[in-house]
């Protein structure tokens, strides 16, 4: 809305956003089910995680060039759950960082997963490893570790850059089955062209909820649907408005904007 | 253990909410700025994130010293990464400082030629409280002066540079430049009405503002030009242009490679979408080259629309969904309510 400080009116927009996720967090909390539709991307986590138990190979689970931040707390959701997984099934798993701070925040849900297990013992801080904030050599440890390992399952869940087709190769290499999810849409189709499934945008925050079943997670999941709903509704509402003043100019009907920059503010 | 995570929650909620504050109030509230402090406090945060990186060095010197020291798996890895470590902070650090060293004369003669264009503006508007012209032309004769001796060793060193090659050439070029800069510098500074008896016009002052703007670029050019024969900015050229550099383009340039063979498989028409997906892929394709445009014309049209109508428009879904959640998220860890529920699963 070409603004510097916010006011009155994006408060107002934040509270409609934030208000139906606080309400069904505590319906959840409230143990109402909450029914979540299945993402089959979500189901092949197991299957992914399944197969490399069939086999007897390590499982990769990497978050790319993701940072301390809202999307981190997403791919942890999933890491946690991959974690209990393979400590179930006494798998090998390789959390290769880009990021020293995501480094010791994994480290720290690896640790949870693994307890909750009851097998703390199987766990081995090595297979958490640092390689490199940089790009492309991220890109290239990445790559040997999956060719040495011969990994039959990555996961490949966060924000990517330009590497995502190298790591997501690196994978289909080594005979792989993958299952990726990012936010970046720029980096969605060299997902989709690599790997055996994509789970594409918030998917990603759904994951974790419908993996979890955290009263939290689903909660803020049904609440974001919601606000998200609601973004619709004023997008049609906005196009509705833009073609009858295009098509009818004489309406002279205010857009949506305008009235938040002019009433609300 | 109770009172720990408590303080933690508060330190969160709080530095949440001061930048929510500062986002949501007016610019101002009753004359007050909210955000005056704004720049200290977000500097504060980047101090954290610098003492952070001090701290990750240390770990990283104790971590694969003590490897190497007793001789464990890796030590050999861990001695290449401390050497590299060292070599690069070496070579960072050289270059840093040859680079302040060769723009310190620059900067010094742009300080006295906005001196000179202050005393112009000065003296145009009238000023009462400040000292006449021709005591200010004092202390700008006086300082420029200064600078001489060093304008004229550094003609001496471009001509004394030896060498074939192209940066030798540059500095024959650039030697008889400063050397005319100076003198005209020399003869501008003799001319400059200052002292107690000289009288206080600031006719020459510009003229002087222009031949210092010309000395300073032409000090920076002829030091940078020659630090970089330096051994130290050498290395440093060797370890990131040479080396980092070229290996980051080694690695980028896979892709071409990796991209025929993702769109190899993705182009397969295992199912409609699929179909679809070449079908989109052939037109943009087709409307990118000259071969499509020779085809049929109206190919870059079709590419322009499918890029710029169904591909935005699935972009634009994407983002915002990835927003909302993203929103959401960031609530729940300002309120909270996210540590808590792994806190409960520990």
């Amino acid at each position: 809305m070409g603004i510097e400080h916010a006011s009155l009116g994006v408060l107002v927009l934040m509270a409609l956003l934030i208000g139906p996720v606080l309400y069904y967090i505590r319906l959840a909390r409230q143990e109402r089910e909450l029914y979540v539709r299945r993402i089959p991307g979500v189901g092949a986590i197991d299957e992914a995680v399944g197969r490399a138990a069939e086999l007897g190979r390590p499982v990769s689970y990497t978050s790319g060039l993701t940072g301390v931040g809202p999307v981190l707390y997403a791919c942890l959701g999933v890491l946690y759950h991959v974690a209990r997984k393979a400590a179930r099934y006494k798998l090998k798993l390789l959390t290769p960082q880009s990021d020293a701070q995501v480094l010791v925040v994994a480290e720290d849900t690896l640790r949870d997963a693994y307890r909750a297990e009851g097998r703390l013992a199987l766990l081995d801080a090595r297979n958490n490893m640092y390689l490199s904030d940089e790009q492309f050599a991220f890109a290239a440890g990445y790559m040997g570790l999956m060719q040495r390992e011969a990994v039959a399952a990555t996961f490949l869940f966060g924000h990517f850059a330009a590497e995502s087709l190298l790591l997501a190769e690196a994978g289909q290499q080594a005979g792989a089955m993958q299952v990726a999810s990012t936010i970046s849409p720029e980096q969605v189709p060299f997902f989709i062209c690599t790997c055996d499934y994509t789970l594409i945008g918030e998917e990603l925050f759904a994951a974790a909820a419908y993996l979890t079943r955290e009263p939290v997670q689903l909660g803020s999941l049904y609440g974001q649907d919601r606000a998200k709903l609601l973004m619709f509704v004023a997008i049609v509402v906005g196009v509705v408005i833009a073609t009858l003043n295009s098509i009818y100019p004489e309406l002279q009907l205010r857009n949506i904007e305008d009235y938040i920059l002019r009433e609300l503010w | 253990m109770q009172y720990r995570a408590k303080l933690i929650k508060l330190v969160t909620f709080l530095g949440g909410i001061y930048y929510f504050l500062e986002f949501v109030l007016p610019a101002s509230i009753a004359g007050v700025k909210i955000d005056q402090y704004h720049e200290q406090i977000s500097n504060g945060f980047v101090a954290v994130g610098a003492a952070a990186i001090g701290l990750g060095l240390i770990n990283l010197l104790m971590v694969h010293g003590s490897r190497i020291i007793f001789r464990r798996r890796g030590w050999f890895e861990s001695c290449a990464l401390l050497l590299g470590l060292t070599a690069m902070a070496y070579a960072t650090a050289g270059e840093w400082a040859g680079s302040v060293d060769s723009s310190a004369q620059a900067g010094r003669l742009m300080m006295l030629r906005e001196f000179s264009d202050r005393i112009m503006a000065d003296a145009a508007a009238n000023k009462a409280d400040v000292l006449p012209v021709s005591k200010r032309n004092q202390f700008l004769y006086d300082a420029a002066t200064k600078e001489i001796p060093e304008l004229r060793a550094l003609v001496t060193r471009l001509s004394n540079m030896a060498g074939e090659d192209v940066e030798t050439a540059r500095a024959q070029r650039l030697s008889p430049r400063v050397l005319a800069a100076t003198d005209a510098l020399v003869s501008g500074l003799e001319d400059l009405p200052r002292g107690e008896a000289a009288v206080g016009d600031v006719g020459k002052n510009s003229e002087i503002s222009q031949r210092l703007a010309d000395a300073s670029v032409l000090s920076r050019e002829g030091e940078t030009l020659l630090f970089e024969q330096t051994r130290t900015k050498r290395f440093y050229e060797f370890l990131y242009q040479s080396f980092f550099i070229s290996l980051g383009a080694a690695m980028f340039s896979l892709l071409g490679f990796y991209i025929a063979a993702a769109a190899y498989r993705a182009f397969r028409i295992r199912s409609s979408e699929s179909a679809l997906m070449l079908c989109a892929a052939l037109l943009v394709m087709l409307g990118q080259i000259p071969f499509g445009l020779w085809i049929w014309d109206g190919f870059p049209e079709v590419r322009v629309w499918l890029l710029s109508i169904p591909s935005s428009g699935a972009f634009r879904a994407i983002k915002i969904g990835a927003l909302v959640a993203g929103l959401v998220m960031a609530f729940r860890m300002w309120l909270s309510i996210e540590s808590e529920s792994f806190a409960e699963r520990s």
